[in-house]
C-alpha cells in the first residue's frame, strides 16, 4: 500500500488495517426474564414422554451496530444456541436457549461491534485509531477491546435429532383410541463433532447463530369397526367405523456444546438439537350406530407448527475466543 | 516480544498485539423476506471471507423460517433464498481473515 497503516500477526497475516473494520468488545448484554419448560412432551403423560427441556433466556443491549454476540456457557455440559435476534431503535434482543429446564447457570453474553460502531468511553482521548481514507471511519480504536480468536470452523448438526433409530414415523393397525408413544424424542446422543484444539471448558466462548431447524412426529391410527344392535347374530344396524389418529410432536432448534477431552487434551465443538416446543394431538371419531347403535362424534386437541421434516441444514461457521481477554 | 505491535488497556494489561488473530468485519446487513444480495468486498482480496446468518423477529414455533442461501466466491458474496422457498428476515454478518 502506498499510504495507511497496516499490521500483520506472527504468521504474516493483515489483522488490522485502514480498509476492513476490526470488531470491538462493547460489554455483555443484560439478562432478563427466563422461560423454562418442556421437560416432557406438552400435554402427554405415558411412556416416552421425556425430553430433554429447554430454558430460554431473554437478554439486551444498546448498540448503533449490529452486535455479534459470543456466548460463555456457565455449565459447559448444557446445549446453547442463539435462536433469535431483534433490535427496536438501538436495543437489541437475544434470546438465548439452553438444554434442560433449569433456570440455574445461565451463560453470559459478550457482544462486540465494528470499530466505527463502539460507544467511546468518556475520558479516554488516549490509544491508537485508524481511520479508512475517508478520514472519518474508523477501523480501529484501541478504546476498546478488539476482538482476538481462538478457533472457528464449520458446523452442522445431524439431519436426525431423535435419540430413537430413524426419524418417527405412522403406523396403523393399532386398537382404537391407542396412544402409547414408543419413540425416544431426546437429542441427547444426535450431534456431529468437531474437533477444536483451541476449546476449553473455563474460559472459552463461541458464536454461532441457530439456523437449523426441525419438526418431527410420531402418529399412530388406530381402528375398529363394531354393530350398534345385534338381532339374533345379525347385524341389524350395519357396521360403524371408529377411527383414532395419536401424534407426538418436538420441533428443535440446532444448539452447541463445547467440550474438553482431558485424556486426549483436546477440545470439540458439538453440533446437534435441543428441544424447543413439543405437543400432543390426538382426535378420534366415530360413525352413528343408527336408531338402537348410539350417535357419531369425534374429537381432537393439539396442533403441530408444521410438516415434519428438518429445514436450514446449511453451512454454518462459528468462531471461538477467550472470554477471559473481556473480564 | 522483541518486535510487533502491542496495545495496552487503560489498566496497563495487555488488550492486543500481533500475536493475535482476528476476523475483521466486512459488512454488516439485514436481507428482507425473499431478497437477494450481491456485494464485492474488493479490500478483501485474498482473503477467507465466512459469513454468519440470524434469524430476525419471527416466532420459532409458529412457522417455517427459511434461511437465504449465502454463497461466497472469491470476495463476492451472494445472498439468496434457498431454491424454491420463501426466505425469512435474515442477519448477514460478513467476516474476512487474512490467510
Amino acid at each position: 500500500m502506498a499510504y495507511g497503516f497496516e499490521a500483520k500477526n506472527d504468521s504474516g497475516n493483515i489483522i488490522i488495517n485502514d480498509t476492513i473494520e476490526n470488531l470491538h468488545f462493547i460489554g455483555k448484554a443484560s439478562r432478563g426474564s427466563s422461560s423454562a419448560g418442556h421437560g416432557t412432551i406438552s400435554g402427554y403423560s405415558g411412556s416416552n414422554s421425556t425430553l430433554d427441556g429447554r430454558c430460554i433466556w431473554t437478554y439486551t443491549i444498546t448498540s448503533t451496530g449490529t452486535p455479534v454476540a459470543f456466548i460463555k456457557p456457565a455449565d459447559y455440559d448444557r446445549w446453547h444456541a442463539i435462536i433469535k435476534q431483534s433490535v427496536s431503535g438501538t436495543t437489541w434482543t437475544f434470546e438465548v436457549m439452553i438444554s434442560d429446564t433449569a433456570t440455574e447457570n445461565p451463560p453470559e453474553l459478550y457482544c462486540f461491534v465494528n470499530a466505527d460502531d463502539i460507544p467511546v468511553p468518556s475520558g479516554e482521548n488516549y490509544g491508537m485509531l485508524v481511520f479508512k481514507s475517508d478520514g472519518t471511519s474508523k477501523t480501529f480504536d484501541s478504546r476498546r477491546q478488539p476482538l482476538a480468536i481462538t478457533g472457528g470452523d464449520n458446523a452442522i448438526p445431524p439431519e436426525d435429532p431423535t435419540n430413537s433409530s430413524g426419524t418417527p414415523g405412522t403406523s396403523t393397525g393399532h386398537a382404537w383410541n391407542y396412544a402409547t408413544n414408543d419413540h425416544d424424542f431426546r437429542s441427547s446422543n444426535q450431534y456431529t463433532v468437531v474437533p477444536d484444539s483451541s476449546i476449553n471448558t473455563s474460559n472459552t466462548m463461541f458464536s454461532c447463530p441457530s439456523i437449523a431447524q426441525a419438526v418431527y412426529k410420531r402418529q399412530m391410527h388406530g381402528h375398529k369397526s363394531s354393530c350398534g344392535c345385534w338381532i339374533w347374530n345379525w347385524c341389524a344396524c350395519g357396521y360403524q367405523d371408529h377411527d383414532s389418529t395419536a401424534i407426538w410432536w418436538v420441533m428443535y432448534r440446532s444448539a452447541f456444546r463445547l467440550r474438553y477431552d482431558s485424556v486426549a487434551e483436546t477440545g470439540y465443538f458439538d453440533a446437534g438439537w435441543t428441544g424447543y416446543a413439543s405437543g400432543y394431538q390426538f382426535s378420534s371419531s366415530w360413525e352413528s350406530g343408527g336408531w338402537f347403535g348410539g350417535g357419531g362424534g369425534s374429537y381432537s386437541s393439539g396442533t403441530m407448527p408444521y410438516t415434519a421434516k428438518t429445514i436450514n441444514r446449511l453451512d454454518n461457521a462459528y468462531i471461538v475466543a477467550d472470554s477471559s481477554r473481556y473480564d | 516480544m522483541s518486535y510487533g505491535l502491542s496495545i495496552y488497556k487503560s489498566d496497563g494489561s495487555l488488550g492486543f498485539s500481533t500475536a493475535d488473530i482476528t476476523w475483521q468485519t466486512l459488512d454488516q446487513f439485514t436481507v428482507a423476506a425473499n431478497a437477494s444480495v450481491n456485494n464485492t468486498y474488493n479490500e478483501a482480496s485474498g482473503f477467507t471471507i465466512i459469513a454468519q446468518r440470524q434469524l430476525v423477529n419471527v416466532p420459532p414455533d409458529a412457522q417455517e423460517d427459511y434461511v437465504p442461501n449465502v454463497s461466497i466466491s472469491g470476495n463476492t458474496v451472494s445472498v439468496s433464498p434457498q431454491s424454491g422457498l420463501s426466505s425469512s428476515q435474515c442477519i448477514i454478518h460478513v467476516l474476512a481473515q487474512d490467510t
